[in-house]
């Protein structure tokens, strides 16, 4: 049950890629920042906790006395970077390492460390007329899920352990991942897996989900906040090799629109914003089919806000 | 310019025509999927073209009852499908036969309903009984209508194929999809060319089947009708 209410709106994400560039075309200009309280679009990815945190920046805006459009599910990284750099959105809930190395197209300057990460982006971005404000504790981070089934059989707890046996399974996620460097060739370099074949999927969405279920695959791209692998099934294999970077959550903003207020109300926010608070929305809106829009709400309230 | 010769660059790579993800594999899972739902579409829509025509009655019906059909999205009908019966080519194949059907109902309820009374009655004045003259008088004039409708379906099951690729089928619409997700244009562009390419080959090669299962006294008689209106015109 909770697998067909949450694929129902991950499918609206694929609906949202298919239409993303007409979208991109029609949608106009979100405001530029005045100094006064303006219009600002906001935009999400096309997966659930992208949603809820794009509406926490937004109505924590909205509670400032901005006017937000909101763009959700607008697509994937390859959407919603082009129509930020173009000004058809405003800012988006970005992650630390993920976004510098979308930017710097793969240079591998991403680290563990936050705040160098979040500087070399910067530098990054400046030049595009963008700004990444100041990084959550919040983290989602991908990583590597395989069945319960799976961990017995092969008797697996780290990511390390499927170097040995990779020839024998089938990775699965998004069609992006044998060109991404915390993907398939990531997992090449750094742990040595050769997987015997790979399935393109979508990122620890309903076809991940299917592939698990009825056996197509035996490794899938899950995210580290996902609030139902347990309920799954599924079990998240330790990255004891440190591929994955810390992907904290971060808003990227066109710098026309960061004003000193709007960088203060969306700071105020990620000082506040947690791993745990993560799971618990994500299990929130994937479990318990509360609206991204109503988890987002409450949270602020819990915070404060609008109380 | 530079994309039409990385297009080219990318079908001169040999690595494309190999393998799990080379063109052969693709284009045979895209032919594969297409043809079983245009076969599966034809054999629930031709009879009830062909019957319907024949009594010409409730045409009305079938013709709304596929202009419905017809405005149901693919994508839609995938989705839901998805929901329903999971991974694997099960949805597709019911998304596709959903489009297939349509035009091949329209198509042979009118080719059957244009058959020229005056034919049918001499059918039956010859002792034809109904059965025969359906098949030897009925369906041998409806055959160009009929095929017309075989043939818009199969085109635009080849196209829209592609969007098994987004519930993780495979078909061209594999390389529109990843080339998509992996910002490689080429890719998706070279996706996109197959696609276009194989849609006008169908189209093609059913229109040589059409043109040999059309009776030759018909072409004779439309061939003779098309001189007479020159010969009139010149005249």
């Amino acid at each position: 049950m909770n697998f067909r209410l949450g694929s129902v709106r991950s499918l609206a994400a694929i609906a949202a890629i298919v239409f993303a560039v007409t979208a991109c075309g029609s949608t106009g200009g979100g405001g530029t920042a005045s100094p006064g309280k303006g219009t600002l679009t906001v935009a999400g990815f096309n997966f659930p906790e992208s949603s809820i945190l794009a509406e926490i920046y937004g109505k924590s805006l909205e509670h400032d006395g901005y006017t937000i459009n909101y763009k959700l599910l607008l697509g994937t990284r390859e959407v919603v970077a082009p129509a930020l750099e173009s000004g058809q959105i405003d800012l988006y809930p970005g992650y630390a390492a993920t976004d510098l190395e979308f930017y710097n197209k793969g240079a591998g300057e991403a680290s563990g460390d936050v705040t160098a990460t979040t500087a070399k982006r910067n530098s990054r971005l400046s030049a595009l007329g963008l700004v990444a404000l100041t990084p959550s504790a919040a983290v989602d981070q991908n990583a590597f899920a395989v069945t319960k089934a799976t961990q017995t059989k092969f008797n697996l707890t780290k990511l390390s352990d499927l170097a040995p046996i990779g020839s024998q399974l089938t990775l699965g996620a998004g069609p992006e991942c044998p060109t991404r460097p915390y993907c398939q060739p990531g997992l090449q370099k750094t742990y040595g897996i050769t997987f015997k074949a790979f399935k393109p999927l979508d990122t620890d969405g309903p076809l991940t989900r299917a592939a698990f279920k009825n056996g197509t695959i035996d490794v899938g791209l899950v995210f580290s906040s996902d609030g139902d692998l347990n309920s799954l099934g599924l079990v998240v294999l330790q990255d004891d090799k440190h591929l994955e970077n810390a992907d904290n959550v971060v808003p990227i903003i066109r710098q026309a629109a960061a004003s000193d207020e709007v960088k203060r109300v969306l700071n105020a926010i990620d000082a506040k914003l947690t791993t745990a608070d993560l799971v618990t929305m994500n299990s929130q809106v994937s479990i318990q089919h509360q609206d991204a829009d109503a988890v987002a709400m409450a949270w602020l309230q819990q915070h404060n806000y609008y109380s | 310019m530079s994309v039409l010769s990385n297009v080219a660059r990318w079908f001169a790579d040999p690595a494309h025509w190999s393998g799990p993800d080379g063109i052969p594999q693709r284009l045979v899972e895209h032919v594969q999927i297409s043809a079983e739902s245009v076969a599966i579409g034809a054999v629930i829509a031709l009879p009830i073209g062909i019957a319907l025509g024949h009594y010409g009655r409730f045409g009305n019906l079938a013709i709304n009852i596929s202009n419905v059909g017809r405005a149901l999205p693919s994508f839609g009908i995938l989705v839901i499908a998805f929901q329903v019966f999971g991974l694997g080519s099960l949805p597709v194949l019911v998304a596709l036969v959903a489009l297939a059907i349509p035009p091949m109902i329209t198509n042979s309820y009118v080719g059957l309903r244009e058959v020229d009374p005056d034919v049918k009655e001499a059918a039956r004045g010859m002792g034809y009984r109904e059965l025969t003259q359906l098949v030897r008088v009925e369906l041998p004039l409806a055959v160009p209508l009929v095929m017309a409708g075989i043939r818009t379906s199969a085109v635009q099951v080849v196209a829209t194929a592609t969007l098994a690729a987004l519930i993780a089928g495979g078909g061209f619409g594999r390389y529109v999809v990843d080339g998509f997700a992996q910002q490689d244009y080429t890719k998706l562009f070279a996706g996109a060319v197959l696609v276009a390419a194989l849609a006008m080959a169908t189209e093609l090669s059913l229109s040589a089947v059409e043109r040999l299962l059309v009776p030759p006294g018909i072409q004779l008689q439309r061939t003779a009708t098309a001189q007479r209106a020159t010969t009139f015109k010149t005249a």
